[in-house]
């Protein structure tokens, strides 16, 4: 497995937990319970978008290894 | 008119004015009444019994004696509302017992109460040691109130530290296999989504006895089926654990990889995570 391929495994299962993150922010009744998952969110994203900057600057190195 | 016509009658009617009375009386456990308000019951109670059996001469005189006494309470009762001292005439005033640790004798011999009865009443409060106590007060109920030394109190979470998520009372949305709508709504939910719940956790809704959803929208079942293993929800432990997952790969690719830039960024959302998850502990993990 190279290591773009692992770093997108990470990053898919990133987004899986954002998707649940974001699901409980929804549907929780407190103002602070959500509060705590939004933010939870906000940093989820901010690592997923770093990673996928990651998975641009490998792809583009190892273009063979591309939609791997 | 028949005697056993008039005892009906009067049954019957005595029947419907107490029902009447004691709902007005308020809602008062028997287990917690003054010992004026015992008195008063047993008063009515035996009139009520006296009059409805026909055994008085003149029944006019059991009914005025009743309500003199019915009334008399409810109006003692709305006083004791309005007013502080006759509160205090009816009820009486607490007594302290214990006070910085030290048993007040005196007030022991007022209370009539003997050293024997003040332990046993500790006791009952789960304090054998008088040494832990730091105040009791014998209630105008005849119970005792004990507040323990600081100490000798059980932990809180607060004591200990633990950050705890903010919890609400669960809402009742199944019984007996029937879904309750209002509940329900109350939570911003409807029954389609109750309905992909179930089948995620692969129930039939006729096999439900119980269904209770928490304030973070998570549902928990009990089933008429008690030979299948109850399917809980395991989502807000997959979810820490997956992140948990997640963090551990970004510190491996931070020591995999060649590009110190890289490794700054790997490095830097490991810790991210670890911050999150700290963050998340009391929510997701209970």
């Amino acid at each position: 497995m190279t290591v773009a391929s692992q770093v997108k495994q990470v990053l898919a299962a990133l987004k899986g937990s954002q998707g649940t993150l974001r699901l409980y922010a929804a549907q929780t009744q407190e103002e602070e319970t959500r509060a705590v998952y939004d933010e939870a969110v906000d940093t989820t994203t901010e690592i997923i978008r770093d990673l996928e900057k990651r998975l641009s600057v490998l792809e583009y190195q190892e273009p063979q290894y591309k939609g791997n | 008119m028949e005697t056993w016509v008039q005892v009906l009658i009067r049954s019957v009617a005595i029947f419907i004015l107490l029902l009447a009375a004691v709902r007005f009386m308020g809602k008062r456990s028997i287990a917690r009444i003054t010992p004026f308000h015992a008195v008063s019951y047993i008063v009515i109670a035996v009139l009520a019994a006296l009059v409805s059996a026909n055994a008085l001469i003149n029944p006019v005189l059991g009914f005025i004696s009743l309500g003199v006494w019915v009334i008399g309470t409810i109006a003692l009762e709305y006083l004791a509302l309005k007013s502080k001292w006759v509160h205090d005439l009816i009820y009486g005033k607490e007594t302290v017992l214990i006070k910085h640790g030290r048993v007040m004798e005196q007030s022991l011999l007022k209370a009539r109460l003997t050293g024997e009865e003040l332990l046993r009443a500790l006791r009952a409060k789960n304090a054998f040691s008088l040494a832990d106590v730091e105040f009791a007060v014998l209630e105008t109920t005849g119970d005792i109130s004990v507040f323990m030394k600081s100490d000798k109190k059980p932990a809180t979470a607060r004591d200990l530290e633990i950050k705890t998520a903010p919890l609400t009372e669960p809402q009742t949305v199944i019984l007996d296999g029937n879904i309750l709508n209002e509940p329900l709504a109350s939570l911003g939910l409807n029954r389609e989504w109750l309905g992909t719940q179930l089948e995620k956790l692969g129930v039939s809704l006729d096999n439900v006895f119980i269904a209770q959803v928490d304030s973070s929208g998570e549902l928990y079942v009990d089933l008429f089926d008690d030979s299948v293993q109850n399917p809980q929800p395991k989502v807000k432990e997959m979810l820490y654990a997956g992140l948990e997952k997640g963090q551990a790969d970004l510190s491996a690719f931070a020591l995999q990889t060649q590009d110190e830039n890289a490794k700054k960024m790997y490095n830097k959302n490991a810790k991210k995570l670890e911050d999150l998850l700290k963050m998340l502990k009391p929510y997701l993990l209970k």
